[in-house]
């Protein structure tokens, strides 16, 4: 019983189908399967398999965002009991990510979010033209493992720099790992600005998340 | 001639592109715009600075754009007037990497490599005028657009396009190219002895700082190209023609904008736009999809009066190879016989879509577009060419190395009727093979290296060097003392 309810969750979410996400996740609540497991064995599993085969150019973007959009769905339904029961949500590490102050492209920035996501990093998106202080007071707030800065224009480059220095001058540089990508931007450049690590895309940022975690 | 629309669909486009400026409008982040575009007719939100413009505006700016413009060349036997009917061909923008002529590595692009780009550009028949092909790595960022602007001055003698990147850097390069023009005066009077080009943020929305470069190009009526840079399932409608009405409402926002300011302010109006590729969520430019929304937004610019500017020959491979060629061939072809005026990033010294500049892959589609123009140039049709004289003269036993008369007839014609490839191989197996068996990569290395350290430029005057030079010191001593 269990078994087939978690494949058909996976399922619903390898097709992007959120109602159906909504209505499989109630039906296992009501069948009385732990709700973090409805999670690990079923749309997270899913949502796994989708991303996987996004890596390997077997499936649309198109179709990786509507698996996220139908994972999301199905938590939804789940999270309010995970709250009330206390219990431990287990991810994979938190990534903060944002586009920096001057720079308002979001599309790049969101592919890497929504991988992420599917490989089990919890994400928050604090969105574009990000301004430093605002990504210290949630740094500051959220605490994530790894803060991810993106920036298209060549112009807008140097502010990944100031949320650096601005993270050292108010000594929260050791606690979060900080990453940087966008077209105009090089490993030289991360080094050059003290960042701990680039991506060229988005499958490679995910790895280097992982890696990062990980180290 | 390729017509990719009927009469019925370039109306229906234009009719649902109306209605997306109408009802839906443009995001304009800059305040002093947004009150120049409500004077005039157009309904602003303050609050969220989205600008909806009415047609008659439209149809009023169109009337005030130039159909036809000229773009000024310091030698001018370079000078071209973009929309008399010919499709002028540049190079390709901005690589931050160079793949090394001598080492074959891949490393950060330098401002050597802007220098001998621009004039490899100079060199290349195909090329008609010069964008920065590089964007060095190698100069302080507060007076990169300055760097890059002398590296060109000094490196050839066709009209230059130069990079207008932020509002302060672009105005001390306006400053430059009045030293260029021989003085403010004469820069007032020749203001397209320069010009640049700019992009927007879609969906349908345009930055301050792009607005700012944009006014002061109308204040001064330089020329400008404007192209949408959407793609297509990310940034705007998977469906080309959906891409198409959007990337109109979003150019034709600037247009409207720049005549206000500027009337008779020339623009070229066109497209960066391409699809999404959405196995691997990157930009394909070499697809043939890029080069159908040429065609089609070709069709636009022309039914709006417009000169047309196509970024059409990008290249997604990531060296110099059979891909390579093929996507530069497709799309610059495509957009060619389409009517392109412009067929921007055509000579493509550039693999990787825009990142890294190729010494080689510059030759091979320098070769590439000499090619494209002769077809572009098409068939000659007189009562000499068709020839019937020669034929009767020559008959059924002679031939046309034979005969004396055919010999001064294909001496006369020869050089208007058939191209000579600069580096394209035609000779016999046993010849090629006694020249080293040598791939079209090897000759067009060779080749470049050989242009390099023979062709010789008029050097820019001593003192405009100078005196940009002391710009730029200037310009690096205030930003020090902030």
């Amino acid at each position: 019983m269990e078994s087939m309810i978690f494949e058909e969750l996976q399922n619903a979410v390898i097709e992007g189908d959120s109602e159906k996400s909504v209505s499989l996740a109630k039906n296992a609540l009501e069948a009385g399967i732990p709700p973090l497991d409805v999670i690990t064995n079923g749309l997270a599993k899913g949502v796994k398999t989708v991303g996987d085969l996004f890596s390997e150019g077997q499936v649309f973007l198109v179709e990786l965002i509507l698996a996220g959009d139908a994972m999301k769905a199905g938590m939804s339904v789940l999270l309010p009991v995970i709250k009330e029961s206390k219990a431990e949500m287990i991810s994979a590490g938190k990534v903060m990510i944002g586009t920096v102050q001057g720079d308002i492209h979001s599309i790049g920035k969101d592919i890497v979010g929504t991988l992420l996501e599917a490989d089990g990093f919890e994400v928050l998106n604090v969105g574009e033209d990000v301004q430093s202080e605002t990504f210290m007071e949630k740094v500051k707030e959220h605490k994530p493992d790894v803060l991810g800065l993106s920036s298209l224009l060549t112009v807008t480059m140097p502010a990944q720099k100031d949320v650096i220095e601005k993270l050292k001058a108010s000594g929260l540089r050791g606690d979060v790992k900080v990453i940087v990508g966008g077209a105009p931007t090089t490993q030289e450049w991360a080094d050059e600005i003290g960042a701990d690590g680039w991506a060229g895309d988005a499958v490679s940022a995910v790895s280097l998340v992982k890696q990062l975690i990980k180290g | 001639m390729y017509r990719l629309l009927g009469r019925g669909e370039i109306s229906a486009v234009h009719t649902a592109a109306m209605e997306v400026l109408e009802r839906i409008g443009v995001v304009i982040q800059h305040d002093a715009a947004l009150k120049k575009l409500a004077d005039a007719g157009a309904t602003v939100d303050d609050k969220t600075k989205v600008v909806k413009i009415p047609e008659y505006m439209v149809h009023d700016a169109l009337q005030k754009s130039p159909r036809r413009h000229k773009l000024i060349a310091r030698n001018p036997k370079y000078n071209i007037v973009i929309g008399d009917g010919d499709s002028y061909f540049t190079n390709a923008f901005g690589a931050h990497y160079t793949i090394d002529l001598e080492t074959g590595e891949r490393r950060l692009s330098t401002i050597k490599d802007l220098e001998e780009f621009t004039l490899l550009a100079d060199y290349f028949q195909t090329v008609d005028y010069i964008k920065p092909n590089i964007l060095p790595q190698d100069v302080p960022k507060s007076v990169w657009e300055q760097e890059m602007a002398l590296a060109m001055f000094k490196s050839a003698e066709k009209h230059l396009s130069l990079v207008a990147l932020t509002p302060e850097g672009w105005r001390d390069v306006i400053e430059m190219a009045k030293i260029y023009a021989g003085g403010e005066d004469e820069f007032i009077k020749n203001p397209s002895i320069i010009d640049t080009g700019f992009n927007n943020v879609p969906p349908l929305k345009y930055t301050r700082e792009i607005i700012d470069m944009v006014l002061e190009c109308a204040k001064y009526r330089i020329p400008f190209d404007i192209s949408t840079g959407l793609l297509s399932s990310a940034s705007g409608p998977v469906t080309l023609a959906g891409t198409i009405v959007q990337g109109i409402a979003e150019n034709h926002a600037i247009v409207v904008l720049a005549q206000l300011i500027g009337p008779g302010t020339p623009i070229m109006w066109g497209s960066c736009a391409t699809i999404l590729d959405q196995r691997y969520g990157t930009a394909a430019y070499g697809s043939p999809e890029n080069g159908l929304i040429h065609a089609a937004f070709c069709q636009m610019a022309h039914y709006y009066g417009l000169p047309y500017y196509g970024a059409a020959g990008v290249i997604d491979s990531k060296v110099p190879d059979q891909q390579a060629a093929y996507e530069n061939t497709m799309n610059v072809l495509l957009a060619t016989v389409s009517g392109a005026d412009v067929v921007h990033d055509a000579v493509y010294g550039i693999v990787e879509a825009g990142v890294t500049a190729s010494y080689e892959m510059f030759a091979i589609s320098n070769d590439i577009c000499g090619a494209i123009k002769r077809i572009s140039k098409g068939i000659q049709v007189t009562p000499e060419t068709l020839a019937v004289d020669i034929i009767e003269t020559v008959g059924h036993e002679k031939n046309h190395l034979n005969t004396p008369e055919a010999l001064k007839f294909t001496k006369k014609h020869l050089l208007e009727e058939q191209w000579q490839p600069l580096i394209s191989n035609r000779t016999s197996r046993p010849e090629w093979e006694k020249r080293g068996s040598k791939t079209i990569e090897d000759v067009a290395r060779e080749k470049v290296k050989e242009i390099l350290l023979t062709h010789k430029i008029e050097p820019l005057d001593k003192k405009m060097e100078s005196a940009m030079r002391k710009l730029i010191e200037d310009r690096t001593k205030k930003t020090k003392s902030n």
